[in-house]
C-alpha cells in the first residue's frame, strides 16, 4: 500500500480536518504520530488506513520526533503531507518537507488533485489575496486541524518507527490558569483589543458575554504582552480564524492582521471611541463612543 | 561559537493594496524589518552576551535586502555582523527554498550552536520557515519560545520555554537549535544614535546564491491564478451613541431581527 497523504499527528489528536482533506484526495491515508500512545490509538481508530507511532518516552517533547517522522514520510513518499497549527505540528510538518524537498503551503483554502499537480487555493500576505498554484511534486500543507476525530469502526494496526528521539525533554509543565477553548465552535464572539484599560475590566466584558452568550477572544498584544488572555483566544492571520454569527469587537482598531481573522462573520459590530479607526469601514453596526459606558448599556438592553 | 539570527526586510500587507486582477500592489508599502525580529534578535543578544558568543544576521531575499538601510536596521539591534544573499530568483521563493537557503548559509558560517528566528513574517506569516530550516539541518526545533535561560549555549545544554496549548513546557535541549521566538519573548531596545552610528562600522558580507550547494526542490510550484478574494458585504451602518442605551437598544433591536440573536 502506498501512501498518497500523510497526515503528522503531535499531542493532540485533533485532525477531523486533515482527515476530510486528505480523504478528499482519494488513496490511502497514512498518520505518523509523535505523540503518546493514547493519541496513536485514537488516530487508529479514526478511519485512517496505517498508523505509525514514534514511540519516544512520556518526557520526550513531539518535537524530539522529527526525525521519526521525517523518515516515516520519505520512506512511503506522498503527495501530501498535512498537519495542523500547533507549535510542535509545525516543526514535525517542516522536517518532513525538508526531507521531501516538498513545498510548503499554510493558506489552503481548496486542495485538489489534477492529473500530475495538487492544485491549492492558498490565500496569502495575510489573507489578503488568493492565488490559485499547481505544484508537481511533494506538497506540505499546514491546515486547521480540526477537532478529535470519532471512532470509526475497527481499529487498523500500530506500526513502531525506529529511529531515535533528537536531544530534548520536557523538565516543567506549568499551566497558564486560562481556560482552554476553541473560538471555532463558538456561534458568538467578543474580540477585547487595547480599547480596554485594564484587565480588571475584563468582569466588564465577562457580563456581556454571559448575556450574549458568547465567547470572550481578543486582539493579539491582549494575549501576547499584556497576557490577559491564552493565546488560543487571540484572533488574525497568526491565530484564530472563525465565523461565527455574530462578532462584536471592543476597543478594537481593526488592523488588517486582526481583521482577516473574522471576515467570516456574519455579522460585524464594533465599539470603539475613534470615529476614524479602521474597523468601522468592516463592520455591519458601528458604535463610537466610550466603551465603558456602552457595554453596560448593552448588556442591560439585553435583558 | 555564534548565535545566527534569522531576519527578514519586507512590508506590511496592512499597506498594500490587491487591485481586482489579484495582484498585490506594494508600491505605497515602506520596506522595513518583518515586526518580530527585533525581538529574536534581543533575545538573541541576551544570550550572546551570556555565552560571549559572536552574534552573526543572515538573511536572503530578491532585491533589496541588501540595500544599506536594512542591513544597517538589523546591525544597529545588537548584531556584530551581518551575511546576506541577495538574489532576484529569491524574490518569489517558497518557504522551503527560503529555509533551504539560509540552512546552507548557517553550514557556511560554521561553529552556529543556536539559531534563533521571529515568530512569524510579517507579509507571509507562514510560521514555517524555522521548523523546515531546522529540518534541512537535522537540528531540533521549538516554535513559541517565550524565554531561554539556564546553563548557557556555552555548555551544549539550554533550557527553554515554550509556549503550548494550556500552559508552558519548560524544554532541555541538548546540541545545536532552532528557536523560533514569540511575539513576548523579549523587549526590544530601541536603537539610539550611537547604535546607529556603531552599525555603519559593522562588516556586512554580500553572499552569492551561487556560492551555496543549495539542494533543489523536488516540487515545482506553478501560479495558475490569482483573485482578490470576495469580502463580505457589511452594512458599515453608525448607530448614534449620544445616549448609550437608547444606542443599546437599538444595536440590540437590529441584532434580533438579523436573527444573530
Amino acid at each position: 500500500m502506498s501512501v498518497n497523504a500523510w497526515i503528522i499527528v503531535g499531542d493532540q489528536p485533533a485532525i477531523s480536518n486533515l482527515i476530510t482533506v486528505a480523504r478528499s484526495l482519494g488513496g490511502p491515508v497514512g498518520a505518523v504520530v509523535a505523540g503518546p500512545r493514547s493519541v496513536a490509538e485514537t488516530v487508529a481508530a479514526s478511519g485512517v488506513d496505517k498508523v505509525v507511532w514514534c514511540g519516544a518516552p512520556d518526557d520526550v517533547p513531539a518535537e524530539a520526533s522529527a526525525p521519526a517522522v521525517a523518515e516515516t514520510v520519505a520512506a512511503d513518499p506522498p503527495r501530501v503531507v498535512l498537519a495542523g497549527r500547533n507549535p510542535g505540528e509545525r516543526v514535525l510538518l517542516g522536517a518532513a518537507a525538508a526531507r521531501l524537498k516538498a513545498a510548503v503551503l499554510t493558506g489552503a483554502c481548496t486542495v485538489s488533485i489534477d492529473g500530475g499537480d495538487v492544485i491549492v487555493v492558498n490565500a496569502v500576505f495575510g489573507d489578503i489575496a488568493e492565488e490559485t498554484v499547481a505544484v508537481c511534486g511533494p506538497v506540505a500543507l499546514l491546515l486547521d486541524g480540526g477537532s478529535v476525530p470519532p471512532a470509526a469502526g475497527d481499529s487498523v494496526p500500530i506500526e513502531e518507527a525506529a529511529a531515535a528521539p533528537l536531544a530534548m525533554r520536557v523538565i516543567e509543565t506549568r499551566t497558564s490558569g486560562f481556560d482552554q477553548v476553541d473560538l471555532g465552535e463558538a456561534h458568538r464572539v467578543i474580540g477585547v483589543g487595547r480599547g480596554l484599560a485594564a484587565k480588571e475590566d475584563l468582569a466588564m466584558v465577562e457580563a456581556l458575554a454571559k448575556a450574549v452568550n458568547a465567547e470572550i477572544a481578543c486582539s493579539r498584544p491582549v494575549a501576547e504582552g499584556l497576557n490577559w488572555m491564552g493565546k488560543d483566544r487571540y484572533i488574525g492571520s497568526s491565530g484564530a480564524h472563525i465565523a461565527p454569527q455574530l462578532y462584536l469587537a471592543i476597543g478594537i482598531s481593526g488592523q488588517l492582521q486582526h481583521m482577516v481573522g473574522v471576515q467570516g462573520a456574519q455579522t460585524i459590530v464594533a465599539i470603539n471611541s475613534d470615529p476614524n479607526a479602521a474597523v468601522f469601514s468592516q463592520t455591519d453596526y458601528g458604535l463610537v463612543g466610550d466603551l465603558y459606558q456602552l457595554v453596560p448599556a448593552i448588556t442591560a438592553a439585553l435583558k | 561559537m555564534r548565535i545566527v539570527v534569522a531576519y527578514k526586510w519586507t512590508r506590511d500587507p496592512a499597506e498594500a493594496t490587491v487591485r481586482a486582477d489579484g495582484t498585490v500592489d506594494w508600491s505605497r508599502a515602506k520596506p522595513g524589518l518583518s515586526a518580530y525580529d527585533p525581538v529574536a534578535i534581543e533575545l538573541a543578544r541576551q544570550l550572546a552576551e551570556v555565552a560571549g558568543a559572536e552574534l552573526i544576521g543572515i538573511t536572503a531575499g530578491g532585491k533589496g535586502v541588501a540595500v544599506p538601510i536594512a542591513s544597517k536596521a538589523a546591525l544597529s539591534r545588537g548584531l556584530d555582523r551581518v551575511v546576506i544573499v541577495e538574489d532576484e530568483s529569491l524574490a518569489e521563493a517558497g518557504r522551503s527554498e527560503l529555509a533551504a537557503v539560509l540552512a546552507e548559509m548557517v553550514r557556511y558560517i560554521g561553529d552556529v550552536d543556536l539559531v534563533v528566528t521571529g515568530d512569524s513574517s510579517v507579509d507571509v506569516a507562514a510560521k514555517m520557515v524555522p521548523a523546515v530550516l531546522a529540518g534541512e539541518l537535522g537540528w531540533p526545533a521549538v516554535a513559541e519560545v517565550t524565554a531561554v535561560s539556564g546553563t548557557g549555549v556555552q555548555a551544549g545544554a539550554l533550557r527553554v520555554e515554550q509556549a503550548v496549548p494550556g500552559g508552558v513546557q519548560v524544554l532541555e535541549i541538548c546540541g545545536p537549535a532552532v528557536l523560533a521566538a514569540s511575539a513576548d519573548a523579549a523587549v526590544p531596545r530601541v536603537p539610539g544614535m550611537k547604535e546607529l552610528l556603531a552599525a555603519a562600522r559593522k562588516p556586512v558580507e554580500l553572499l552569492e546564491l551561487a556560492a551555496l550547494k543549495v539542494p533543489p526542490s523536488n516540487a515545482i510550484m506553478t501560479v495558475a491564478g490569482r483573485s482578490r478574494p470576495e469580502r463580505k458585504a457589511r452594512k458599515g451602518q453608525l448607530i448614534d451613541t449620544s445616549d448609550p442605551a437608547v444606542a443599546a437598544a437599538e444595536l440590540v433591536a437590529a441584532l434580533r431581527e438579523a436573527g444573530t440573536l
